[in-house]
């Protein structure tokens, strides 16, 4: 897993959304490689969101959540916890520095909320190049499912100064939750 | 005796409830039951076996051949990428406006719910549905209350439905389609309030979600061969309403007319018989919980029909039965509930049977009795937390049936008392 370049992962997450199921991989890899990019770019303003701490992660599949009505950005402590044990144990604590899976979340929510400003949103469907539409010399931009969540993975891995994307923690944290629970 | 009788529909319920005994079983049961009661003969005119078991059986077996064909259709929706394809343009299109894209699906789960009802429709509609709503950022109870919403608008305009009560309350198809096209607004909007109210109540949501990462399972070779369905073929949920409601065809023609419509855009000539075949073998699969329940019901009506029965049952049932407009509406307005959890008032279990009742013991008009049945189901097609469709698109979305009943409920209660209030006022 740890083999796998961060594209590759994002690409896996790509394809593993709805509505791609028939999609060209040479397309879903464009599609990483630009909502990689973007995100790598983003400078979201700081807003007030309020953080809450929760229990009850491992069970309900989550690290952490953003609900914008009222903003609060929940973070799964049980989640966090076992992910820092998983780093330690696979000996990625180079590429995930102690306390960066805390960071990494908050940074990945903090992104999906500025990803719904409109003008950040039409820029990023421009960036991707996905046309819905096309009217001579006109287009519109389709959405592409699944792109804002590479990117927020993207832009908590820059911001958080990690060595690899969040998705590999991601994936083999998911791995390991399941082969747990199965065992 | 009446009262016995009404002592082991109880009973009935509460085996149902319990889940002792599958609900299609317990209707037999309780059908044989009441007919003994009834003083029904063994054998002859009026009897257990030839009356209630023989003839009750196959007495809905247009409604059943209807929900075959629905079935078929549905299968036709799935296997050609027809449903798929509609979802994925609505995300496309909208995907960056999490209330315009539950807006889509909810239309796409209308259009569905017209062709076949149950977990088939919530299937065709929430596979791709519901994990789309939800990367867009729509909550998970709302998205799967989305689905059940939108096939609760499409009901009305089911055309299996409309042969259902067309038997069962030996109702004309044009009766019961005039009912349904006035029950039809109310559902619309409820829907659409539920959209736009729950989607500004709860706002988006995204997860870090365990999830995402893992790989969904592949949906077959075929269709990734296929693709997307060409932009006429996504017209066939509309071609059997179309001939039904606009020219007043049969039910039957207008569902054979859809599935031949979805072959004629979809598929190659040389494939069209293979196709076809399959397509209708996955169908009787899909029809076959449904089509279980119809013999049930048949059996259960003929019995509560006998002589015996309704002489029992009439003056109870009578001195219970509101006459005047407003305690009409009152009352079954309260009873809502009682259609949820398998309840008496289900119309696909028991509830058949009390209109079955209602209609034979003469205490309200066939007319008036479709439109309280028709109420009912509407609510009990989206919150009943027991029925096929709730459980899947629920479970699917990760949450918990109870989870949208809570939250569908108000919506389809206010649809239900809608329904009452046009009966009340029309048919009274």
């Amino acid at each position: 897993m740890s083999g796998d370049l961060d594209v590759d992962l994002a690409v896996r997450l790509l394809g593993g959304t709805p509505t791609h199921e028939n999609r060209d991989p040479v397309l879903l890899r464009h599609w990483a490689v630009a909502a990689t990019e973007f995100g790598r770019r983003m400078t979201p303003r700081a807003e007030t969101v309020r953080v809450v701490e929760r229990d009850g992660g491992l069970d309900a599949g989550l690290l952490a959540r953003y609900r914008s009505r009222p903003p609060v950005v929940e973070v799964y402590t049980d989640t966090v916890e076992r992910a820092e044990r998983l780093v330690a144990e696979r000996g990625w604590r180079h590429w995930f520095p102690e306390g960066s899976v805390r960071a990494a979340a908050l940074a990945h929510e903090q992104a999906h909320a500025w990803l719904h400003h409109t003008a950040v949103r039409a820029e990023f469907k421009r960036a991707l190049g996905h046309t819905a539409l096309r009217f001579g010399r006109r287009r519109l931009y389709a959405y592409v499912a699944g792109a804002d969540e590479v990117a927020a993975h993207a832009y908590a891995h820059a911001a958080c100064g990690l060595g690899r994307s969040p998705l590999l923690l991601t994936e083999a944290l998911a791995a390991a939750v399941s082969w747990e629970s199965e065992n | 005796m009446g009262v016995v009788i009404l002592l082991v529909m109880a009973a009935g319920v509460a085996a149902m409830l319990t889940r002792k005994l599958p609900t299609a079983f317990a209707l037999v049961l309780l059908a044989v039951v009441i007919a003994f009661l009834a003083d029904a003969p063994l054998t002859g005119k009026g009897s257990v076996l030839d009356t209630v078991l023989q003839e009750g059986a196959p007495a809905l077996a247009a409604t059943m051949i209807a929900i075959l064909l629905g079935s078929w259709l549905g299968k036709l929706l799935e296997e050609t990428g027809i449903a798929g394809t509609l979802v994925r343009k609505i995300v496309e299109f909208g995907g960056d406006r999490p209330v315009f894209v539950a807006l889509g699906v909810l239309a796409v789960s209308a259009v569905v719910g017209t062709v076949t009802g149950s977990a088939p429709a919530a299937m065709l509609a929430g596979l791709i549905g519901i994990p789309a709503m939800i990367a867009v950022g729509i909550p998970k109870v709302t998205a799967a209350g989305t689905v059940l919403m939108g096939i609760a608008v499409g009901v009305p305009f089911e055309l299996p439905v409309w042969q259902f009560f067309s038997t069962a309350l030996d109702l004309p198809v044009d009766t019961v389609r005039g009912f349904m096209v006035k029950l039809f607004p109310f559902a619309l909007v409820a829907a659409v309030a539920y959209v736009l109210v729950e989607s500004r109540r709860r706002g988006v949501e995204h997860t870090w979600s365990l999830k995402s990462v893992r790989a969904r399972p592949a949906r077959g070779d075929r269709r990734r061969r296929l693709g997307d369905a060409p932009w006429y073929a996504l017209l066939t949920p509309a071609v059997p309403l179309t001939l039904a409601l606009g020219l007043d065809v049969a039910i039957i023609p207008s569902l054979l007319g859809g599935v031949l419509y979805a072959l004629v855009t979809t598929t190659r000539p040389r494939e069209m018989n293979r196709r076809l075949l399959r397509t209708l073998y996955g169908g009787f699969e899909v029809a076959a919980p449904p089509i279980t329940l119809f013999v049930a019901i048949g059996i259960l009506l003929a019995a509560v029909k006998l002589p015996g029965a309704v002489d029992a049952l009439q003056p109870l049932v009578k001195s219970v039965s509101p006459q005047n407009t407003v305690l009409f509406i009152l009352v079954f307005t309260l009873l809502v509930p009682l259609c949820l959890f398998r309840g008496p008032l289900n119309v696909f279990g028991l509830g058949a049977g009390i209109a079955g009742v209602l209609v034979a013991t003469g205490i309200y008009p066939a007319v008036a009795v479709l439109g309280m049945t028709a109420s009912y189901n509407q609510v009990f097609g989206v919150s009943d937390p027991t029925s096929t469709q709730t459980v899947w698109s629920a479970q699917y979305a990760g949450v918990s049936p109870h989870q949208v009943m809570l939250r569908t409920l108000p919506y389809v209660w206010a649809v239900a008392f809608g329904g009452l209030c046009v009966t009340a006022f029309t048919e009274l």
